[in-house]
């Protein structure tokens, strides 16, 4: 016997999380794409799709978000603070890379400075991941030694029911049992079967290609150009990624008196290492490709033992001009052998 | 001969005979409904060609790959009737010299791919301007017709709320062809003239300024709308700016590659006294 969330009883859990003060977030579909957002009901959530086009990340680290406000006078400077909005939340509905790919970017994020917004929030976050019975042809979490059904980075995880009524659940830490304890009462004890997870086929060898990425000769190979050669630099591999974190720090405003935020960069951007003398040490787009690929299986990994990719796939789905992390990588496991 | 056979033998008598030094196409992507962009340097590659109606894309902005063009060699590009526009428009705009460019134009009206006669930009000259008598019918975009019914009010809503979904990734600024400004006005920061975060604000005033900003350049071929990683329909905007500057100034982006930019020419005459 195990313990079972029947999916009727869903809307009855959203309420309660509700009532206890949790704000219940998951996938919803928005005009022409999708994302995590707040729900104030279960019919809100689209738990049908393969996953959200946009990441969980942004739950965790906004597209925008301020940090100070300033104002100089002849006399003073003062500051003041934006502290991380603060509350308890539930994300409903996450897929395994997504919730693998916060754990990724803890120690990250925790390493030298401890980024209070980030953290702030993944810990009053309980991540409720659904086992995925689908997938589509750019997934690749298994190419990441992760899986449909990975743990890392939930507080839940949920196995959909042969039969579809709902699904098993499994609680992995102290806060998803705390959250799940509020709606006890509403969960069944039951023997319905789990679906079996879809299964995704490994796309490359990623230790093969760390080797080859660590082996210093590679990095001015002429690989990098030949598979770069049509990417315009726009980004959106960075910006729909789970796990790339950089950011920019701007003023908005006068000189006087604005906002400091916080938003996202991308290493695909020409500005991106742009030096106030005009010299740019990437200068082209094939060492900027490099740099993500190097940064994500090389770096990354050799200083929080992790590659910096859990294989969701979103880098090649949405390319405008079909590259993404799959092709290069499987290219390298090639040149690897 | 199909017609993609036919453009790999052009392409490789183009590269053996050394009138080209590159070839700018398309080859398979990772699925079947995929085409990718391909550079061909070589006549024994040729054969990598791909041609069917699922090449979509506007290639023309590759042409502006810095260095690419600084040798005065030629170069050939797979151009649909909207890349040889943008082609004029990148002339008209001193960006290219468009002798410098082979063009191996196709189309593929109702899904049906036809090659169009044709290697300079003059030679396109007169379809080009069939284009212009039939657009405004043709484009029929049902979406725009209802937006144009909305009150002020409700479509306002309507732009909110998609402009709301930017992340500020400008992903369709990066796919157009006409924005090729090494250092764009949004990446400013001394003074920023446009803020950079994607708030409502950042995210209007970027939008707005993209969209003036093509008035009268854009020539619909819709890369930017294909880019934009979280589906805002930018076509509409373009579409109804096209519009506008058609009814206006009787000005359509890309006929010639001497037409003066309407963005930047000012009639002493004008019967408005300010900017459109
Ligand atoms: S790889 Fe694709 S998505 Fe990423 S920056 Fe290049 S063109 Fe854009
Ligand atoms: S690199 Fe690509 S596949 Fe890996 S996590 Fe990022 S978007 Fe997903
Ligand atoms: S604005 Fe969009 S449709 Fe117009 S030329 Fe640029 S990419 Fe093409
Ligand atoms: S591509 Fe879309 S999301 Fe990115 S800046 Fe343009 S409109 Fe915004």
């Amino acid at each position: 016997m195990t313990k079972i969330l029947f999916a009727d009883k869903l809307d009855s859990c959203v309420e309660r999380w509700r009532s206890a003060g949790m704000t219940v977030i998951g996938p919803v579909q928005r005009t022409n794409s999708s994302m995590y957002d707040a729900v104030k009901s279960a019919s809100e959530l689209d738990l049908n799709l393969v996953l959200a086009d946009r990441s969980i990340k942004e739950l965790f680290f906004p597209q925008s978000e301020p940090m100070l406000r300033y104002n100089i006078t002849k006399s003073e400077i003062n500051t003041s603070e934006f502290l991380p909005p603060s509350g308890p939340r539930i994300i409903f509905g996450a897929r395994a890379c997504d919730a693998s790919g916060l754990a990724i970017d803890d120690p990250l994020f925790g390493w030298d400075y401890k980024d209070e917004y980030w953290f702030q929030r993944r810990n009053e976050s309980v991540i409720v991941t659904i086992a995925c019975t689908k997938a589509d042809e750019f997934c690749m979490c298994t190419s990441l030694k992760l899986a449909p059904d990975s743990t890392k980075g939930s507080d839940i995880l949920l196995r959909p029911l042969e039969n579809n009524k709902g699904w098993q659940v499994e609680e992995l830490t102290d806060r998803g049992r705390e959250a799940f304890k509020k709606v006890a009462d509403l969960l069944q004890e039951g023997s319905d079967p789990a679906a079996a997870t879809v299964s995704v086929p490994e796309k490359f060898d990623a230790d093969a290609c760390a080797e080859w990425l660590k082996n210093p000769e590679n990095f001015n190979s002429h690989f990098w150009k030949e598979i770069s050669l049509r990417c315009i630099g726009c980004g959106s591999c960075t910006y729909l990624c789970p796990t790339c974190h950089c950011f920019d720090i701007q003023d908005e405003g006068g000189s006087f008196e604005g906002i400091r935020r916080k938003n996202w960069d991308s290493c695909s951007f020409a500005l991106f290492t742009m030096h106030t003398s005009g010299h740019n040490p990437r200068s082209t787009q094939s060492a900027r490709w490099r740099q993500r690929i190097m940064h994500k299986f090389n770096y990354f990994p050799g200083k929080f033992s992790a590659n910096s990719c859990s294989g969701c796939g979103r880098c090649t789905r949405e390319c405008p001009v079909d590259m993404g992390i799959t092709e290069t990588l499987q290219e390298i496991s090639k040149l690897s052998q | 001969m199909s017609i993609e056979q036919l453009y790999r033998t052009r392409a490789k008598e183009l590269l053996s005979s050394g009138e080209v030094k590159m070839v700018i196409g398309y080859g398979a992507g990772s699925n079947k409904e995929r085409r990718r962009p391909l550079f061909i340097t070589s006549a024994e590659e040729c054969d990598k060609l791909v041609l069917d109606s699922a090449c979509i894309s506007n290639l023309s902005g590759y042409l502006l790959t810095e260095g690419l063009l600084s040798d005065e060699k030629r170069v050939a590009v797979f151009l649909r009737p909207e890349g040889v526009r943008a082609l004029n428009v990148l002339a008209a705009e001193a960006q290219l010299d468009t002798a410098q460019i082979v063009i191996i134009g196709f189309d593929s009206p109702k899904g049906e791919l036809k090659a169009l006669e044709g290697s300079s930009v003059e030679e396109f000259t007169a379809l080009i301007t069939a284009l212009k008598e039939i657009t405004p019918e043709t484009a029929g975009e049902e979406q725009l017709a209802k937006i144009e019914k909305m009150s002020p009010e409700e479509r306002f809503l309507f732009w909110q709320e998609e402009f709301s979904k930017c992340i500020k990734c400008y992903a369709c600024r990066q796919a157009c062809p006409m924005c090729y400004c090494r250092r764009c006005i949004v990446d400013s920061n001394q003074p920023q003239w446009v803020n950079t975060s994607s708030h409502t604000l950042g995210n209007f005033e970027w939008n707005i300024v993209r969209a003036f900003h093509l008035s009268g350049r854009c020539v619909e071929c819709g890369n930017c709308d294909r880019a934009c990683p979280v589906n805002i329909p930018l076509r509409l905007i373009n579409r109804k700016m096209a519009e506008e500057v058609l009814n206006s100034f009787n000005h359509f982006a890309g006929t010639s590659k001497t037409q003066e930019p309407v963005l930047a020419s000012f009639k002493k005459d004008d019967s408005e006294t300010f900017i459109l």
